[in-house]
């Protein structure tokens, strides 16, 4: 188990170390008009030289990769140059992402607990109303454009039940509908997922033989499927876990929530090359650790993996 | 003969299978005695594990008992309806072990947990005494080092000893009955003759009756004192291993017995069964061999035959062994059987 984590994380750490390199190296091949302010027309070649230079964007890529590591280690992300010239890339995001893991983690919360228990009665009542009821759900969700249901609940909704229709800070009761909103796509996907494993541990002979030495149903599916049925799940819970971070780009301009949702598309749009850097950065990074958090994971729950000796147990 | 400790009675099973109703039991009855081995031989298809399930409450959702009794310790089985009446007896009383042990066992809880279960839900205990008692089953299912193995995953045990560590759950609770379902059909032929000698050793130790489900005969002949011979889902010979064996008086029975590649001679094709086996959606008419039957009568594609006894242990339906019937030989390679024992018994 110990070797088995070890040996993850140096993976891990190699594979970080491509992303970030290869990331940086192909940042450098986006026009330099990124790196000046809205003032670019205005500015002589001489000027602009000028400007580059002082950036360090003249020179070798190897001195540039190399100040780069330095700055990163040093918890320097840069500073933003268009989105808010000469701000710290770092002080921009300390405002924003605490909102999107708020709302990100209730919303993981609620799909995770109300995803699982829909799953769990549709596998424990197959193919009788309840599952029937809960399918023709995963299908909607699955099937209409978020955009509908989002403005419905928003417009509609927010006024039946008395609901503030835009996001305020000070006031708790304005978190309910976002969250709820953003957890909707959560439910069905947990929902399915659960379902599926479930009656995919249900036709396994070892049900079979807990029936036979006189296990209730209750506790036959308590005992042996739901945890089982748990353990290819837990492998995308962490990741889940740590992209809360990048916010929902829809629900929060929808709602009006001072989020990370659309930073990087703002950032791409508006040409600020050092700060999508970053941002690119911090995502691909947590989607590594948030990999290697799953396979951790996985390996607690499941004895029979070991060591990923070629294909693993599963 | 003793008083039977399980007495199954013109059992019927239907399933309801995509609208049609599927007769997989047609009026099969048997009797357990205690202590002793009883094999149930057929192909597949002929009803050996769904009337078996029957003792236990475990047809698949979409099958039931139409008609019959199957008398048990003073209540009818084929009563029970709800889960919480069969519970009392499933794992508890009547305990059944299946085919394939690398499949038996649940991958994600330590083999001590899942043999722990049982004890924990059927006699009550708790704690440390659940776990003596695991590790001590342990023990008498021939489990090296038990208490270390206790904590082990099922991955970590070879196929002989996951089948040892199912028997151990089915045992764990001093069942009267242990129905073994193919128990030895996915091992190895070394392993094979281990599993059963234990089974034989528990069966001594507990004073078991056993029923063994199979189509390998050879393991018949090595374990069983009776043999019920099912066809399309009805026993149709029943009697000692000896009886059925040597002198078997069913044309199916012949039938199987010439498909024994012992009873083959060098140089000539095997024998096998043609035609398949009835449809059992349909209604059977008469004798569901006589379609593949050489010898039929007339009367068996119109009449089911009654049983007709042999010996005090032996029967078997056919109308071969009607006084009005005219003299049927069996077949060469039976008859070559039974003068070789009769040599051999004298």
């Amino acid at each position: 188990m110990l070797r088995y984590t070890l040996k993850r994380l140096w993976q891990s750490a190699v594979t970080v170390f491509i992303v970030i390199t290869v990331v940086f190296l192909l940042m450098r091949l986006l026009p330099a008009e990124g790196y000046f302010e809205e003032n670019y027309d205005k500015l002589t070649p001489e000027q602009r030289e000028n400007i580059l230079r002082s950036l360090g964007l003249l020179d070798p890529w190897y001195v540039q990769l190399r100040t780069f590591y330095a700055s990163l280690l040093r918890w320097d992300l840069g500073k933003s140059i268009v989105y808010r010239p000469k701000v710290d890339i770092a002080v921009i995001l300390k405002s924003k992402i605490p909102y999107s893991v708020r709302f990100g983690l209730a919303a993981m919360s609620i799909s995770l607990v109300a995803g699982l228990a829909m799953g769990v009665s549709q596998a424990r009542y197959k193919g009788k109303w309840v599952d029937r009821i809960f399918t023709g759900y995963i299908v909607f969700i699955n099937a209409v454009p978020a955009a509908v249901y989002l403005i419905f609940i928003q417009l509609y909704i927010s006024k039946t039940v008395g609901l503030p229709i835009l996001f305020d800070r000070g006031r708790p009761i304005s978190w309910i509908l976002p969250a709820v909103s953003m957890s909707l796509g959560g439910i069905a996907g947990y929902a399915m997922w659960m379902r599926r494993y479930m009656v995919d541990e249900l036709n396994k002979d070892y049900i079979r033989l807990a029936r036979a030495k006189g296990m209730s149903g209750t506790a036959i599916m308590v005992k042996h499927v739901m945890r089982n049925a748990f353990v290819p799940m837990a492998q995308y819970l962490p990741a889940s876990v740590l992209f809360t971070i990048s916010g929902s780009i829809y629900i929060e301009s929808l709602y009006s929530i001072p989020g990370m949702g659309g930073l990087l598309v703002d950032a791409i749009q508006r040409q600020d090359n050092t700060l999508v850097q970053a941002l690119v950065l911090i995502f691909s990074t947590l989607g590594i650790v948030g990999l290697f958090l799953g396979d951790v994971a996985m390996a607690i729950f499941d004895p029979r993996i070991k060591l990923a000796r070629g294909g693993g147990a599963r | 003969m003793s008083k039977p400790i399980l007495s199954a009675k013109d059992v019927v099973v239907k399933f309801s299978l995509r609208g049609q109703i599927l007769t997989a039991i047609r009026q099969a009855s048997l009797d357990l005695y205690e202590g002793q081995t009883m094999a149930i031989v057929g192909e597949s298809g002929s009803g050996k594990s769904v009337f078996t399930k029957t003792f236990l409450g475990m047809l698949d959702a979409n099958g039931w008992v139409d008609s019959g009794t199957i008398m048990f310790e003073g209540q009818d089985l084929a009563k029970l309806k709800t889960e919480k009446e069969w519970l009392k007896v499933r794992g508890k009383k009547i305990a059944m072990i299946f085919q394939d042990p690398m499949t038996a066992l649940n991958p994600l809880r330590t083999v001590g947990m899942q043999i722990r279960e049982v004890l924990e839900m059927h006699q009550g205990l708790r704690g440390e005494d659940a776990k003596n008692r695991t590790i001590e089953i342990l023990g008498q299912v021939g489990i090296d080092n038990p208490s270390m193995r206790y904590g082990q995953y099922p991955h970590e045990f070879s196929g002989g000893m996951r089948q040892r560590v199912v028997i151990a759950i089915a045992v764990a609770c001093n069942p009267r009955i242990l129905i073994c379902d193919e128990p030895t059909t996915a091992l190895d032929v070394t392993i094979q003759a281990q599993i059963l000698e234990l089974i034989r050793k528990l069966q001594k130790e507990l004073n078991l009756t056993i029923v063994y489900i199979t189509h390998d005969l050879g393991v018949v002949a090595n374990v069983a004192e009776h043999v019920a011979v099912m066809y399309a889902g009805d026993i149709i010979e029943y009697g000692t291993a000896e009886e059925i064996f040597y002198d078997a008086r069913h044309p199916y029975t012949w039938a199987l017995l010439s498909s024994l590649p012992q009873l083959g001679i060098k140089g000539q094709p095997l024998y096998s069964i043609s035609g398949t086996p009835p449809n059992l959606f349909t209604e059977i008419k008469g004798d569901a061999f006589a379609p593949r039957n050489p010898r039929a009568l007339k009367i068996d594609f119109v009449h089911r035959p009654p049983y007709f006894r042999v010996s005090p242990t032996h029967i078997a339906r056919t109308w071969l062994l009607d006084p009005r019937a005219p003299k049927v030989e069996p077949p060469e390679a039976i008859k070559a059987m039974k003068a070789k024992y009769a040599r051999y018994a004298t």
